[in-house]
């Protein structure tokens, strides 16, 4: 009787350990990739895996609240906002590929050294005598966050910038689930929300950069100084 | 109640607004919107000091005194924007600034947005005065953020499109890592009972056992909020996007932007801020504060020794008063926390005025450089002329006016608390922005009479132009009791008494 949830737990920690790790390698492929159709596509894929965590957690954890986070997530990560930003992409008819300031292969070194430093800050979270889903998980969501910093700094695309700045969120929300199992779920919900909004905002913002400057070129936007 | 009526009455505003018919109509609503509102922020503020705090829905909702003076200055300048604007946008409208339609339907859209989402904004910043969820005023915070985009891109120009790209990535990026320091400090008390329910990031609650808090969590927690939310109230270094939001809004919003929301991200860090020195000490979060201030003080200087254009140098005035108010937070204290809400409210107060008199100045002038006006301000529009220069002294901490009180204060009390650096380091700051702020703006202001036309009479703007005015040398010689009292009660909730 002692055994059985404990083992049940060590099965959702490998299956969640298993996504985690899908969730990064996901991450790594948006900065060796160069298309922006692709990137929307991880992103998507990328979300839904949380979303699979969330499920997960919330059937070993028997914590109901967290199917309702993962929901919302497949909705407005999965669905609203990739369909609307690949819509974008077919009315601005982009076909040029990403060009990243740091070539592909030392920005995929890179990415493998944020990871690490992921995984060195996490530790200092990692309290072992609590019985916790969280240890890799908040590193993964910890490199993930990073990763998004750099290619943000690394992809002068301003629809590259929205979908980078995403993925920070999708950071932020792997760490919220496996430090404190979800934000409670008023401002799980608040936090979708604004995605939403964001997403059209700065959508809406870059279909208008690029009508005025016929580019999506953030480096051009270079008037203001002083 | 109250704090229900605050939160609805601007989304029926921007409802009505939305469904409008006619210039009349946008601005009835909106004056009468925000009248009502500015009515309930002063029934709002009479009812914490009559009671201490105020919650609504099992403490969802939560008001003390440092909320109260937040939603009240934030309704006091909502309010005269919204008559400032009247005649701001009729001005807009026939020079043709809001699009050339002969039917005037696309200067209808221009108007019905700006009418629209300057209630929501509003009502965004009310929000995160009164939410006591750190979740949700996170959110409300990042709302302000959505909201106001397409109210800097208002003009559609070229440079406003980079301005608003700048200030909705970079405030994006800030307020990303906020999330992350509330989620951290979310877990900072997850140990606590109960908090696994909404309660458990309740400011109020944490507040109470915030000697329970993990403290490695909070360390982290801190540093993540003071860079999200001071990207928010443009500390330096995250402070690029700010010249650029606020030279490119319509001056009303750049009036709102740099006053009532600056308040709104600073009452956010000290939300924190109060947590983290239960939690740690004031050590801290202090030396962190003072970095953060005093690099912002110092950045703002050569740029606005340097500068050109009177609404970008408005704007580099803001980070260093932003910097001062975190400066005084820093140095802590009794002192330094009354300080910061005396220098709050009076900042408040100066620096909407000064933006509603460079509004006049660049309709009549129809330029932003200081080059191409050559003097002449206080010969071709008098009023604005008088105003303007008076609201400079003000804002550069001249006796008498009020800004030099709250400054003093902030002064005295970094050096009773050792902080000689710090204090020296202020008054050498504050004497470079005075130097460059005064040679600019009093050549701009000063002079001869060119060959511009005399202004004619400007009933709406020039009218709160005066009210604001008015209050600004009001305050400089006597603060009414009630609301001294209130700023007095919000220091409290700073230090922590």
């Amino acid at each position: 009787m002692l055994m059985r949830p404990f083992l049940d737990l060590q099965l959702g920690e490998r299956i969640i350990t298993l996504l985690a790790a899908l969730v990064l390698v996901l991450q790594i492929a948006v900065v060796a990739q160069r298309w922006i159709v692709t990137h929307i596509r991880i992103f998507a894929i990328q979300s839904f895996l949380l979303a699979m965590i969330a499920a997960t957690i919330a059937w070993f954890n028997h914590a109901p609240h967290i199917y309702i986070a993962a929901a919302l997530t497949l909705v407005v990560k999965v669905i609203l906002v990739p369909v609307f930003l690949e819509r974008l992409v077919v009315r601005m008819e982009i076909r040029e590929e990403i060009k990243p300031i740091i070539n592909v292969p030392l920005s995929v070194v890179i990415s493998g050294g944020l990871t690490l430093l992921g995984y060195v800050v996490a530790e200092s979270f990692y309290h072992p005598d609590e019985a916790s889903l969280g240890h890799n998980e908040l590193a993964v969501a910890i490199s993930l966050f990073l990763i998004g910093f750099f290619t943000m700094i690394n992809r002068r695309k301003a629809l590259t910038q929205v979908l980078a700045l995403l993925s920070l969120e999708n950071g932020l929300f792997l760490a919220a689930i496996s430090l404190t199992y979800g934000m409670p779920l008023i401002v799980e919900l608040g936090i979708l929300f604004d995605v939403l909004v964001a997403a059209m905002v700065l959508g809406i913002l870059v279909y208008r950069i690029r009508e005025t400057f016929e580019s999506m070129d953030v480096s051009r936007l270079r008037r203001l100084r002083g | 109640m109250l704090l229900f009526a605050l939160l609805l009455i601007p989304i029926a505003t921007a409802g009505a607004s939305y469904f409008a018919r006619c210039r009349e109509q946008l601005e009835r609503i909106n004056l009468a919107g925000f009248g009502l509102v500015t009515l309930i922020a002063i029934a709002l503020a009479a009812q914490v000091l009559a009671r201490g705090t105020v919650s609504l829905a099992n403490g969802f909702f939560y008001a003390d005194a440092l909320s109260a003076l937040v939603i009240l200055l934030t309704a006091l300048v909502a309010m005269v924007c919204a008559t400032y604007s009247i005649g701001y946008l009729r001005d807009d409208e026939q020079s043709g600034e809001l699009g050339d339609d002969d039917s005037g339907k696309e200067q209808l859209a221009q108007l019905r947005m700006y009418y629209t989402l300057t209630p929501l904004f509003v009502f965004s910043m009310m929000f995160l005065a009164v939410a006591n969820n750190l979740g949700v005023m996170w959110a409300a915070i990042e709302a302000t953020t959505l909201v106001s985009v397409f109210l800097v891109t208002f003009y559609g120009k070229v440079t406003s499109l980079e301005a608003a790209w700048k200030y909705a990535i970079i405030g994006g990026v800030g307020l990303s890592m906020a999330l992350f320091g509330t989620l951290v400090a979310y877990y900072a008390g997850h140990r606590l009972a109960g908090s696994d329910a909404l309660a458990g990031l309740n400011w109020s609650v944490l507040a109470q056992h915030a000697e329970l808090l993990d403290k490695t969590s909070m360390r982290l927690a801190f540093v993540l909020i003071l860079m999200g939310y001071g990207t928010k109230a443009g500390l330096a270094p995250m402070h690029t996007w700010k010249p650029d939001a606020y030279g490119e809004a319509p001056v009303p919003s750049a009036a709102i932007l740099s006053s009532a929301m600056l308040n709104c991200a600073l009452y956010g860090l000290i939300r924190f801020y109060i947590l983290t020195s239960r939690c740690l000490g004031a050590e801290y979060p202090s030396r962190l504060l003072l970095l953060f201030g005093l690099l912002s003080m110092g950045i703002s200087v050569p740029f606005i020794l340097v500068q050109k254009n009177y609404r970008r140098l408005l704007a580099y005035h803001t980070i260093d008063h932003a910097g001062i108010m975190v400066t005084a937070l820093g140095v802590g204290g009794p002192l330094g926390a009354l300080g910061l809400t005396l220098h709050m409210t009076f900042h408040t107060i100066a620096k909407s005025l000064l933006f509603l008199c460079a509004g006049n100045v660049r309709q009549h002038f129809k330029t932003d450089l200081f080059s191409e006006i050559k003097g002449s301000v206080i010969r071709v529009m008098p009023l604005t002329g008088v105003i303007f220069l008076m609201a400079m002294l003000a804002i550069i901490g001249m006796p008498p006016f009020s800004l030099f009180q709250s400054e003093f204060i902030i002064m005295r009390a970094a050096f009773d608390g050792g902080h000689f650096v710090t204090g020296i380091l202020f008054v050498l700051f504050g004497t470079g922005v005075f130097a460059g702020a005064l040679l600019h703006v009093g050549g701009m202001i000063l002079g001869p009479k060119g060959k511009m036309p005399s202004a004619p009479r400007r009933p709406w703007r020039d009218g709160s132009l005066l009210a604001l005015a008015a209050a600004l040398v009001l305050i400089g010689f006597w603060l009414p009791a009630p609301l001294l009292e209130l700023i007095r009660g919000a220091a409290k909730v700073v230090s922590g008494q």
